[in-house]
């Protein structure tokens, strides 16, 4: 059991979380409060609903870049949308839904029928989203944003007054946040659809072999990564509330470097739920831990990257350890 | 998945280029062919060209550089830095020649820096060229951010910016690099054995092996290279832009590989020539001037850019779907002659 764990990458992870909180908390005891927890939650929460559908993508085989432009045109025409025709928060999320899983399952009509390389792929559609977003909109932006998208974002839960006066509390975006981790901890470990990507992500060619809908399973996971990035879309304009046409490109790489430090194969048919989290949290965390150090958000990149090598670095170096003594064995056999 | 749609050969890329020139010159000819409008392509095109060209080098193997960005960068500010410490109380602006040029060596030298050590951990730890190239642009932009404090430097010596916008013969020097450093490329991969070695590590790493190729030494030279064309890259924006930044160039790192793909290289390592990315380059040069020229939204560029690429997926795959038809019918035409019992075709 224990031998088990220490060749788990969630395991050196959650230990480096631990390590790094207790530093922090001991230069500045505000780290481990509820107030700051649950405001750091808060503004990772797209990322974190963003990276379960990255993850979704890389057990299948491939590195997905467009979502991050399918959330920029969901959020754009959603607000739009809503404040042309109203509506409340559930007919946003429903909207943003449709037209996520709408985007997604080009991109995965693309990728099975013309069979070229998911990134590829994705690099294109991303320029046309965001490229026909910007034409279209002429790149304004959306400042009196429907006051639906506003007092959703302001829930709070257990709502507590601060020191200063201000109210804090948790905020339902970590609860969306939670939510998509579960169903997508459902989907890959209680459903056929889930056994099914993972099948495709190991062996293409072997799945189809036993009868696996390559279509459907890719439809499926595209249409999935659309959905969260929508889903994802409605909680950041319900965070920062307001619209700008270009705030959410370009966190492609800080979602894909979070998840695969959690452990996911970049070869496919590999991956955990628990991964990923623990990825988006150590990426919180840090930015967290930055400001609370009083340390300049500069050197966020610097810390990012340091952690990514080394992480990946530790576990190539297992990789190739374990493989040494496998032919060890062999020999003394 | 495998892509059955390899672009072997230039064709279909040629037939897009002529019938782009076709377009432009349908909708606008005088000022599409005007001397003026040539001569900005020219000086537009090295960028893009440089950095495409090094994520090239680094696809033939099956990698990838996505730390090219901020090595370009890095180059730029090291530069820089050179030029303040040996200027000292004087302006760089006014730094002499040899001054120049050694501070440009030290931005060589330090994208190569790079190049080694991503080359390092992709020969000796085998890990992944996306996950390394990842983390060490990662850690290089935010080396660039901390070192800048995020602000544009500038000022550069002359020798720097005729670099970037210098004209011989009235051809721009950054386009002259351009054209000798292709024909340099193209001779170095397809001539030499240390080109002709990264085509068999990409298509076949143990076969590699097997023939004797020092896999490692290949693996890091290929991303000093790459790295190198970092630095040229650094070199001509420099010039154009006479600043650095931590943040410049940003967005073209997904148009270069945008590039590479439409120019015919496999992603999975193995194939792609230097001729096929210059065109390539040149369509989206092609495009986006296109668009441009007829005052239509800049960001209409970056979704034509797009389009390109989707349709020239879709051509390739009805291409496949046609040579398939004609094989199995060729299959039936033989059965028939020879009255056996039918093959069943490979699908």
């Amino acid at each position: 059991m224990l031998k088990k764990l220490l060749h788990k990458n969630e395991t050196y992870v959650f230990f480096l979380i631990i390590a790094i909180g207790v530093f922090i908390n001991f230069n500045n005891p505000l780290f481990f409060t509820f107030e700051n927890i649950s405001g750091s939650l808060k503004s990772y929460s797209m990322v974190g609903i963003m990276a379960v559908g990255t993850l979704f993508v890389l057990i299948l085989g491939g590195t997905d870049v467009s979502f991050t432009a399918i959330a920029q045109v969901v959020e754009y025409v959603v607000v739009w949308f809503t404040m042309a025709h109203g509506g409340n928060i559930y007919m946003a999320f429903l909207e943003a839904a449709v037209l996520g899983i709408f985007l997604g399952i080009i991109n995965g009509l693309i990728i099975h029928y013309f069979k070229v390389p998911i990134i590829i792929v994705t690099i294109a559609t991303f320029n046309i989203y965001f490229g026909l977003l910007y034409v279209i909109t002429q790149g304004k932006l959306l400042n009196n944003i429907p006051v639906v998208f506003k007092d959703f974002g302001n829930v709070l839960l257990f709502a507590q007054t601060s020191k200063i006066g201000g109210t804090y509390g948790l905020s339902l975006m970590p609860l969306i946040w939670l939510a998509a981790l579960l169903l997508g901890w459902f989907i890959l470990r209680k459903t056929m659809a889930g056994r099914n990507i993972f099948a495709v992500g190991g062996n293409e060619v072997a799945a189809e072999r036993i009868g696996i809908a390559t279509l459907r399973t890719r439809l499926f996971v595209f249409g999935f990564v659309g959905f969260l990035a929508g889903i994802a879309a409605i909680v950041h304009v319900s965070i920062v509330q307001s619209v700008v046409p270009n705030i959410i490109v370009g966190k492609e790489l800080e979602v894909i470097a979070a998840v695969v430090i959690g452990g996911a194969s970049i070869f496919g048919g590999k991956g955990t739920i628990l991964g990923t989290l623990l990825g988006v949290l150590l990426f919180a965390m840090l930015n967290n831990g930055l400001t609370l150090l009083r340390i300049s958000s500069y050197w966020y990149s610097v810390t990012i990257g340091a952690i990514i090598i080394a992480a990946i670095s530790v576990s190539a170096w297992q990789k190739l350890s374990k493989a040494r003594n496998n032919v060890k064995v062999r020999i003394e056999e | 998945m495998k892509p059955t749609a390899k672009l072997k050969s230039n064709r279909s890329l040629l037939i897009i280029l002529v019938a782009l020139v076709l377009l432009m010159a349908a909708l606008n000819p005088s000022r599409f062919f005007a001397v003026g409008n040539v001569i900005s392509m020219a000086y537009q095109i090295p960028i893009i060209a440089f950095l495409s060209l090094g994520i090239m080098v680094s696809m033939l193997t099956g990698g990838i550089n996505l730390a090219i960005i901020s090595t370009t960068n890095f180059t730029g500010i090291i530069t820089i830095f050179l030029l303040k410490a040996m200027a000292g109380t004087a302006a760089t602006s006014d730094a002499p020649l040899l001054a120049s040029s050694v501070a440009l060596l030290g931005g060589l030298a330090a994208a190569v820096g790079i190049g080694a050590l991503c080359g390092v951990l992709v020969a000796y730890l085998e890990i992944p060229a996306f996950l390394v190239t990842l983390g060490v642009g990662t850690l290089l932009n935010g080396v660039n951010i901390v070192i800048t404090k995020g602000y544009t430097i500038s000022g550069f010596p002359q020798f720097i910016l005729d670099i970037g916008n210098g004209l011989v013969l009235g051809i721009p020097l950054p386009f002259i690099l351009f054209i000798i450093v292709s024909i340099f490329l193209s001779f170095l991969l397809s001539r030499t054995v240390f080109g002709v070695s990264l085509y068999l590590v990409g298509s076949n790493p143990i076969a590699a092996r097997f023939s004797n190729i020092n896999i490692r030494s290949i693996y890091i030279r290929q991303y000093i290279l790459s790295s190198v064309f970092a630095a040229l890259t650094s070199f001509v924006m420099m010039g154009q832009l006479n600043s650095v930044k931590a943040n410049y160039a940003d967005s073209y790192l997904l148009v270069a590989i945008l590039a590479c793909f439409l120019g015919g290289v496999d992603p999975f390592g193995g194939f792609g020539k230097t001729g096929g990315m210059v065109i390539a380059i040149i369509i989206l040069q092609l495009v986006s001037t296109g668009v441009n020229l007829l005052r239509l939204d800049p960001f209409l560029t970056q979704a034509m850019w797009g389009f390109i690429i989707i349709i020239l997926l879709a051509t390739n795959f009805v291409r496949a779907r046609m040579r398939e038809r004609r094989r199995l019918g060729d299959i039936k035409k033989e059965n028939r002659a020879e009255e056996i019992a039918p093959a069943s075709p490979r699908l």
